[in-house]
């Protein structure tokens, strides 16, 4: 019942009516969050695949994470802000979708698996991405990723 | 001409299949952002070090000789998938003027890399390990963020414009 309340008061707050009542705001809106989608994607893809052994190998996994994390949290922080915009254009309509919901699903799991887990592989092992472990984590990570943008194409067809 | 042409790719059995199935557009489409995102991921990894903004300690050419490779292979997704999505609409693309400022701004980007590395890199070995690279490799990286960037909003821009 609260994210419903929350949801609602999105959609009544100055922001969401400006974002339903303007003609390009939606457009401009989702530019911008493509626009972030695309360097959070290329930055995460980047570590990833060198975890597999793919791409960057003169650089360490974790030397690469280091390097392209303020892209990639610089990034997701656009795509979040840029999101709720979106949202608040038809909560409503997001409220009650299952694509809508099993994105923010798999969003929260691959913050998570990010922030939580696979720094802590490269805080351990700094020399990450040779061993089954490092390649495993590649493999979760950018399925639960793949997974996030599947659920988020889906929300404007179901 | 070109006009016919788009007209006979719309009506041809492939092109009526894709558009007429409510999975198969969808699914490129899906295909074709992922593509999308290999390929603008990588190039801008590259495009950032010619500014010098990330991998300060790599080398120029050794990066570009890493990168590349993912890059193409971005390119190749995005590329089929595209034609396939036009394929589908190419009557309405036609008169699609976010679809003619893509493909304006591909043609462009597709001719950076081509100054880029018929001029400047040339002397890629003189300059490889400078943390902040000539102007004009510099340039090339502004322009190959920009152009692209420019590239995702004609996309999605289509959209709106397809009646």
């Amino acid at each position: 019942m609260f994210m419903l309340h929350v949801f609602q008061w999105l959609g009544n707050s100055p922001v969401g009516i400006f974002m339903q009542q303007s003609t390009y705001a939606f457009a401009v809106t989702e530019m911008l969050h493509l626009l972030s989608l695309s360097i959070l994607g290329g930055t995460i893809l980047i570590v990833d695949l060198r975890l597999l052994g793919v791409g960057l190998r003169s650089q360490s996994a974790a030397a690469l994470d280091r390097e392209l994390k303020p892209y990639l949290i610089g990034s997701l922080t656009v795509s979040v802000l840029t999101g709720i915009l979106l949202l608040s254009e038809e909560p409503m309509k997001c409220y009650y979708n299952e694509a809508f919901r099993l994105k923010m699903l798999f969003l929260a799991l691959a913050v998570f698996f990010y922030f939580i887990i696979q720094e802590r592989l490269f805080q351990r092992e700094p020399s990450a991405g040779t061993n089954l472990l490092a390649k495993a984590m590649g493999v979760v990570s950018l399925l639960l990723w793949l997974s996030v943008g599947l659920a988020g194409r889906a929300i404007g067809i179901i | 001409m070109l006009r016919e042409f788009c007209q006979w790719l719309y009506d041809s059995t492939i092109g009526t299949s894709i558009r007429e199935s409510i999975w198969v557009f969808p699914i490129i489409e899906t295909i074709h952002v992922l593509g999308i995102t290999l390929l603008i991921g990588t190039i801008a990894i590259l495009d950032l070090r010619l500014l010098g903004l990330v991998l300060r300690r790599e080398e120029v050419s050794r990066l570009a000789s890493q990168i590349l490779p993912l890059t193409w292979a971005g390119f190749g997704v995005m590329f089929v998938s595209g034609f396939l999505l036009f394929w589908a609409e190419a009557a309405k693309c036609y008169a699609n003027p976010a679809f003619r400022i893509k493909l304006l701004l591909l043609i462009l980007v597709g001719l950076n890399p081509l100054v880029f590395h018929l001029t400047i890199y040339r002397s890629v070995l003189s300059w490889n390990e400078q943390l902040v690279t000539p102007l004009r490799a510099r340039l090339a990286g502004f322009f190959s963020l920009t152009l692209w960037g420019g590239i995702v909003c004609a996309g999605r821009a289509i959209a709106y414009f397809q009646k």
